[in-house]
C-alpha cells in the first residue's frame, strides 16, 4: 500500500496504539513473529520513551537499529547496531526477577479476562494445532505489565452464517495467563510478579481492564461503530462512559514507521480489506 | 546420572558419521531457531536414513521441525513454537502431524525449558520457578509439581531435569577437537550442548585450534561428540556472515507442504532429500553457485540485503 501525505494507514495507527502503552525507562521485549509490536517499540524509543531498554525477540539484541524490518525475527538485520546481547536464559531470568516492565502477547483466542490461546483449538478433540506461545506462558506471569493485541478482531460471518470470534467468552486452552479463569485460580491469589494485561489493542478498538480484571472498551477507531464492534466480540461488551476515539499518530511518527519498515512487513498481519483503511494524521 | 565427557582428540567425521549418533526414539534438541542457523543438513541426513520416533524439545522453531514431521520421523513435540512467523504462517506438516495424532503434543514454554535444561546441567533433579501457574501447561504436563517454599511460604512450580539424548547443532566454526564457535544469537544452543548426553555438529569451516581459541569458543570440545565440515549446512535458514535466509526456497517448501502430505513427500522430500544422496547434490538442486552467491550478496549493501526478502 502506498502512503499518502496527510493520512496514516490502519497498520500505522495500530502501531501507535501499542507504542502508547510503553513507559519510558522500562525494559521491554517484543518476542518474535509480531512486526506491529517490533515497530511499536522502535517508535516508542524514538519518540516518548528514549530510555526504553528495547530487547529484540529472537536475537535478544539490546537497542538494535535494524536497517529494515525482515519477515522473520531471528535475522542479523534485526540485530544490527545492538549495544549488547542477552542470552535466552538471561532474558527470562530478568523477567522472573521482576525486571521486565512490559511484554506484548497475542493469540487466536483472547477472553474477556485477557487469557490467551495460541496452543490449540478444540477442548476434547484438537481441531486445529496452533504454533504455540513461545515464552508467553512464562512472561504472562512474570512481566510487570502486558499489552495484548490482535489485528483480527473483526469476525465476519462465514458461509454458514457462523462468526468465529477472536475475542471469546472462554479460551480452549490457556497458553498465557490474563487475570484468571472463571471458576479457577485468580491472578491475585497465584502470587505472580506480573500484574497482568492492562491494555488490549485491536484493529477495531482499544480496551483497558477494570478493577475486576475485565476488558472494557476505552476507545474506538474513527471508522468503526459500537454495534459493529459488539457484533465481532464473543463476550458481552462493556464500554467506558467516557468512550473516546483513538489518538492518531503525527506525520513524524508515520514517517518513522515507514522508514523502519520499507517492505511493509507489518501489513502481513492485517487482513487485505483492513490495509485500505486510512485515518487523518494528528497535526 | 553419568554424563560422558567427550575427550577424543579428533572428532571429524562426515554427515553419515554424525547421523549414526542419533537413534530411533531419541530425545533430540535441535539448535538454532526460527529461520536462523538450523542444522538442516543433519536433519536431511536423518530423513534419508529414516531415523524415526524422535521426541523433540526446543524453543522457537520452524522449517526444521516441520521437515522432520513431514518425513514422519517425529513421535512427540515439546517445542514452544513451531511456525513460519508472519512470513508464511502456520507450519503445515507439523499441524497435520499433531492434528492426526501422529505427533504427541507436549508443548512447552521457553523459560520452563531453560529451567529444565539448567537442572540437567547442574546435576539436579528439578528447578523451581514461579511462572506458569494458572496456564494450561500445568495440566498438559502432569510431571510439573508445585511446592510450598520452605523459606518464603510462597507456592512454586518444580520442573524436572530434561536431558536430551542428543543435541544437533550448526555453528560457523569448529576445530577437529570439537570446540565450536557460534557468531550471533546462540539461541539455546549452549544450554542444549551442556544438558545433552551427546552433541553432534556441522560447521561452515573447520579451523586450527589456536585460531579458534583466538576468536573465542562458545561450546568447549568436551561436550561435543562428533562434528563435520558441511558448508551451507543450515540452508535454507540463515548462517551469517556466510549466507542469509533463503526466502525463495522456503516459499517453495511452504507451497509444497501446504498442498498436503503426499505433495510434500513427492514434491519436496523426493526432489531435495531422497534424490540428493549428498549435500553437494542438494546444493546443485537448490540452484548451485548462482543461488549461493545470491544468498551471500547480503554483505554488498543494505539494498542487496533487502532484495533477498522481496
Amino acid at each position: 500500500m502506498t502512503e499518502r501525505p496527510g493520512d496514516c494507514t490502519l497498520g500505522e495507527a495500530l502501531i501507535y496504539q501499542i507504542a502508547r502503552t510503553i513507559e519510558d525507562g522500562i525494559l521491554a521485549f517484543h518476542g518474535f513473529g509480531s512486526p506491529l509490536v517490533q515497530l511499536a517499540l522502535h517508535l516508542a524509543k524514538r519518540t516518548h520513551a528514549p530510555n526504553l531498554v528495547l530487547v529484540a525477540g529472537a536475537t535478544y539484541g539490546v537497542n538494535p537499529a535494524p536497517p529494515f524490518l525482515t519477515p522473520t525475527s531471528n535475522d542479523w538485520a534485526m540485530n544490527r547496531g545492538a549495544e549488547c546481547h542477552l542470552s535466552i536464559d538471561e532474558l527470562f531470568d530478568l523477567a522472573a526477577a521482576g525486571r521486565l516492565g512490559r511484554m506484548f502477547l497475542s493469540g487466536l483466542q483472547i477472553d474477556r479476562r485477557g487469557n490467551l490461546n495460541v496452543t490449540r483449538l478444540g477442548r476434547e478433540r484438537m481441531s486445529l494445532k496452533l504454533p504455540g506461545g513461545g515464552g508467553g506462558g512464562n512472561l504472562s506471569c512474570d512481566a510487570r505489565r502486558i499489552t495484548l493485541w490482535t489485528a483480527a478482531h473483526r469476525a465476519p460471518p462465514d458461509q454458514s452464517g457462523r462468526r468465529r470470534f477472536r475475542l471469546v467468552e472462554r479460551c480452549d486452552f490457556i497458553t498465557s495467563l490474563g487475570h484468571g479463569v472463571p471458576g479457577g485460580a485468580q491472578r491475585g491469589r497465584l502470587g505472580h510478579i506480573g500484574q497482568g494485561p492492562d491494555w488490549l489493542i485491536t484493529e477495531l478498538g482499544v480496551f483497558d481492564f477494570d478493577e475486576n480484571g475485565q476488558a472494557r472498551l476505552a476507545a474506538l477507531y474513527p471508522d468503526v461503530g459500537l454495534d459493529e464492534l459488539r457484533a465481532s466480540t464473543g463476550f458481552e461488551l462493556v464500554a467506558r462512559d467516557d468512550l473516546a476515539s483513538i489518538p492518531l499518530p503525527t506525520a513524524e511518527m508515520a514517517a518513522c514507521i515507514r522508514a523502519l519498515d520499507p517492505l511493509r512487513i507489518h501489513e502481513r498481519e492485517l487482513r487485505p480489506e483492513d490495509r485500505a483503511r486510512r485515518f487523518e494524521l494528528e497535526a | 546420572m553419568n554424563v560422558p565427557l567427550h575427550t577424543q582428540p579428533d572428532k571429524l567425521t562426515d554427515l553419515p558419521g554424525l547421523a549414526a549418533h542419533v537413534s530411533a526414539g531419541d530425545c533430540v534438541a535441535v539448535g538454532g531457531g526460527l529461520s536462523w542457523r538450523e542444522p538442516m543438513a543433519v536433519l536431511r541426513e536423518l530423513v534419508r536414513r529414516r531415523v524415526g520416533g524422535l521426541r523433540l524439545i526446543g524453543s522457537a522453531h520452524g522449517i526444521d521441525v516441520d521437515l522432520l514431521c513431514g518425513a514422519g520421523l517425529v513421535a512427540a513435540s515439546g517445542e514452544s513454537y513451531v511456525g513460519f512467523e508472519q512470513d508464511f504462517g502456520m507450519a503445515p506438516n507439523y499441524r497435520r502431524a499433531c492434528e492426526s495424532g501422529a505427533v504427541a503434543v507436549e508443548d512447552n514454554c521457553c523459560y520452563t525449558l531453560v529451567q529444565q535444561l539448567r537442572a540437567a546441567i547442574a546435576g539436579l533433579p528439578f528447578m523451581p520457578m514461579r511462572s506458569m501457574r494458572g496456564t494450561g501447561f500445568m495440566d498438559l504436563h502432569p510431571e510439573f509439581k508445585t511446592l510450598r517454599c520452605p523459606y518464603t511460604g510462597e507456592e512454586l512450580v518444580l520442573v524436572p531435569a530434561l536431558r536430551p539424548d542428543v543435541a544437533i547443532l550448526h555453528a560457523q566454526y569448529g576445530d577437529a577437537h570439537g570446540n565450536l564457535r557460534i557468531e550471533g544469537p546462540p539461541v539455546a544452543d549452549v544450554l542444549f550442548a551442556k544438558a545433552s548426553r551427546r552433541v553432534i555438529a556441522t560447521v561452515e569451516q573447520i579451523l586450527p585450534t589456536d585460531r579458534l581459541a583466538e576468536m573465542g569458543v562458545s561450546i568447549p570440545y568436551f561436550y561435543v561428540t562428533a562434528l563435520a565440515e558441511v558448508p551451507h549446512g543450515a540452508h535454507p535458514t540463515a548462517c551469517y556472515p556466510f549466507y542469509a535466509y533463503d526466502r525463495r526456497h522456503t516459499a517453495e517448501y511452504y507451497r509444497l507442504a501446504a498442498q498436503g502430505a503426499e505433495a510434500f513427500r513427492e514434491g519436496y522430500l523426493q526432489t531435495y532429500v531422497h534424490d540428493c544422496p549428498t549435500e553437494a547434490d542438494y546444493l546443485r538442486a537448490i540452484g548451485g553457485p548462482a543461488s549461493l552467491e545470491r544468498l551471500a550478496s547480503w554483505q554488498e549493501s543494505p539494498e542487496s540485503w533487502r532484495a533477498l526478502y522481496d
